[in-house]
């Protein structure tokens, strides 16, 4: 069979459906909404166009980086790229807060970019940055101002599966960052796996205010529709944030029936959206809200499904699903026939391991089913002993298949170790991806990452879940930020860190406090929670998605980097990591 | 008690009022930190209350909608305290900026 790139599948639109609106970006510029349309005959021109221009300065291969803000000059340079048979590279464009920068630094020099594109409006602050020792002969242009000819004279690459199409720099960290390598083999198994496990169409309307150069904004929701050939309606993550109602009112306008958000997005809507916002709400459009990315709450799930039922949202319209940057995107979903599946589970079986409805008990833990698994080899496997487990018990998700990334860029232990897994049977060449999951009845329910999940006494127990009873504990809790993990001593111990609000006229008590949350978490968890760390707001570090960062978070509490309000330690936790003596 | 954003277009002579600025942006960081709006000082860092980039970004557009101008993405790192922003809202508010 011959192979169908992605090139050849977006030209093929453009020669059938020349005219149909490919992507429409939506900004805010003031008080005014200002629609920009790109149409699949354009796109494909501005491909060509931009392709021809690589094609003079780069091999096929190489790699080009893309620091663009969302819109439709990323588009045309995405997609110009892989129209010319070089790899694309995406990452955040730097800002003035500078946060990123380091980040974006480290990815151009790990991919060992040829040439870095951007717009005009970035083109100061991008050169600025690129001015670096060893980024600084990386030439650097702006696509919006260059004259990149017509293209009058491309012609398409060789398709092959084989061949890189994009690299894709997940959340690594800074210093350490690893490009995962998406082939144009396994971009287009996954987007013909999103096809057939969710069902969009030709027909779909899908909107996105993902950041493009995340796999989720990416690749399933701008690669994935100019597979369909659908239209894809877009807005900033900004302007999101901003006004998350604009994301709801786009709906509306343009009767989409495709999204995709994150669980916390969901929440900011449920909480931010006014009633009189509401009044003027049409959700009734929606076939698909996917919800990914992080865990997905079942509380979050009723509460928005009750919030704007009065603008037409149905509960069913949910679709949790599952994936990650090393499987391309999509790993499973919910299929377009099925409501999202809500189970209560038996929390202390949970603990150790194994899944047990509990339709009954009042204290179930309800876990959202992140759906079903299509023509993708998945196990549940022992992380440990690497046997696979079987249905009803938790272990690590282990994946196998064509939409399966071909490695990490340039990194073989990584790659090796992360993509080459190996079972107790034998049976080899699977990624470990190392988040937890159990399968029941066909469902995948993903419970939690490995790395992060404390061992105490032979049960698992989940950082995020002690987290968030320790926030309810007190008022001076509530609305910040705690940080779970276990450190190694005589036993295994578990470290609770929480931000603490200070106030203004009556000092708290921090002793008995402590005692207090040492108490309800004991009682609660059965299990001995010595280490309490009081800290201000803003000292537990999280990612700029909102995560957590419990592992830097665990080790600044061993090295004793903190500097907190009040610290509470065992005996034999002070004697190791606070040179305390017996 | 703190509500959901109203639409309560700012008057003239309210929009320039620096205590009426600050005691409407107070209300609003309120909201977002789920606390009663007596616990927060107008001269202490947002985010040493622990609000976050996303709830940042939120303000800067109630701010934009409610008094009608366009403010950089970085407000709330460029002007850390809610007395921060009264400042720059009334130069702007008065031609200044």
């Amino acid at each position: 069979m011959v192979f169908e790139d992605i090139v050849s599948r977006i030209s093929g639109h453009a020669r059938e459906l020349p005219a149909k609106d490919a992507v429409l970006f939506v900004r805010d510029q003031g008080r005014e909404q200002v629609t920009e349309r790109l149409s699949f005959a354009e796109l494909d021109r501005r491909a060509r166009a931009t392709a021809g221009w690589l094609r003079a300065r780069c091999a096929e291969g190489d790699r080009v980086l893309l620091l663009f803000p969302s819109g439709l000059d990323f588009v045309t340079a995405l997609i110009g790229c892989l129209y010319a048979g070089v790899v694309a590279v995406q990452a955040p464009a730097p800002n003035n807060q500078n946060r990123q920068g380091a980040r974006t630094a480290g990815i151009a020099a790990d991919a060992d970019v040829r040439l870095v594109l951007t717009d005009s409006r970035h083109l100061a602050t991008v050169s600025e940055f690129l001015a670096a020792p060893g980024l600084d002969q990386i030439p650097c242009v702006a696509t919006d101002i260059e004259d990149l000819g017509d293209g009058a004279d491309w012609t398409p690459p060789r398709a092959d599966p084989d061949a890189e199409a994009i690299l894709q720099y997940t959340s690594g960290s800074t210093s350490d960052p690893k490009g995962v390598v998406v082939t144009h083999g396994s971009l287009m198994h996954n987007l013909g796996l999103i096809q057939r496990s969710l069902g969009p169409h030709r027909d779909t309307v899908a909107c996105s205010w993902l950041p493009p150069y995340h796999d989720m904004g990416l690749i399933g929701m701008l690669f994935s529709p100019l597979f369909l050939g659908c239209t894809v309606i877009l807005l900033s993550p900004t302007d999101f944030l901003r006004r998350p109602h604009r994301w709801l009112d786009l709906v509306g306008r343009y009767r989409v029936t495709f999204t995709t958000a994150p669980n916390f997005a969901y929440d900011l809507c449920t909480r931010l959206v006014t009633d009189e916002q509401l009044a003027g709400l049409d959700l009734s459009s929606l076939r698909h809200a996917l919800n990914g990315s992080e865990p997905v709450h079942a509380a979050t799930l009723t509460r928005f499904a009750e919030r704007f039922a009065p603008a037409g949202f149905r509960l069913e319209v949910f679709k949790p699903c599952y994936g990650m940057a090393e499987t391309t995107l999509f790993v499973s979903g919910t299929p377009l026939d099925r409501s999202p599946v809500l189970t209560a589970v038996d929390r202390a079986g949970l603990e150790r391991n194994v899944f047990t409805p509990a339709p009954a008990d009042p204290d179930a833990a309800l876990l959202v089913s992140s759906g079903r698994v299509l023509d993708l080899d998945v196990r549940i496997v022992d992380q440990d002993t690497r046997q696979v487990l079987p249905d009803g018990r938790v272990g690590e998700v282990w994946v196998r298949g064509a939409s399966v990334a071909a490695g990490y860029w340039r990194n073989e232990e990584a790659t090796e170790a992360t993509f080459r897994a190996v079972t107790a049977d034998g049976e080899p060449g699977f990624l470990r991806t190392g988040d937890l999951a159990v399968r029941h009845d066909g469902e995948l329910y993903v419970t939690g990452r490995l790395k992060d999940m404390l061992v105490i006494r032979g049960r698992n127990l989940y950082p995020h879940d002690i987290e968030r009873d320790v926030a309810g504990m007190h008022e001076a809790f509530r609305g910040l930020h705690g940080s779970v993990c276990s450190v190694p001593a005589a036993l295994e111990e578990i470290v609770v860190m929480q931000e603490l609000r200070p106030r203004g006229g009556d000092a708290l008590d921090l002793p008995a406090l402590a005692g207090r949350v040492r108490g309800e978490l004991g009682e609660r968890l059965g299990v001995r929670v010595a280490n309490l760390v009081f800290l201000r707001p803003g000292q537990v570090l999280r990612t700029t998605s909102g995560k957590v960062r419990r592992s830097v978070m665990r080790e600044l509490f061993m090295t004793g980097a903190l500097t907190p309000v009040y610290e509470d330690l065992s005996a034999d936790i002070s004697r190791r990591y606070r040179g305390a003596s017996a | 008690m703190t509500t959901p954003k109203q639409d309560t277009a700012a008057t003239d002579t309210a929009a320039t009022d620096p205590d009426a600025i600050r005691d409407w942006l107070l209300d609003r960081v309120a909201f977002y930190l789920e606390r009663p709006v007596t616990d927060l000082r107008p001269d202490v860092k947002l985010v040493e209350y622990g609000l976050d980039s996303v709830y940042a970004l939120t303000l800067c557009g109630d701010i934009e909608d409610e008094y009608g101008l366009e403010l950089e993405p970085t407000l709330a790192w460029d002007h850390p305290t809610v007395d921060a922003i009264v400042t720059l809202l009334r130069e702007m508010i008065s031609g200044n900026r």
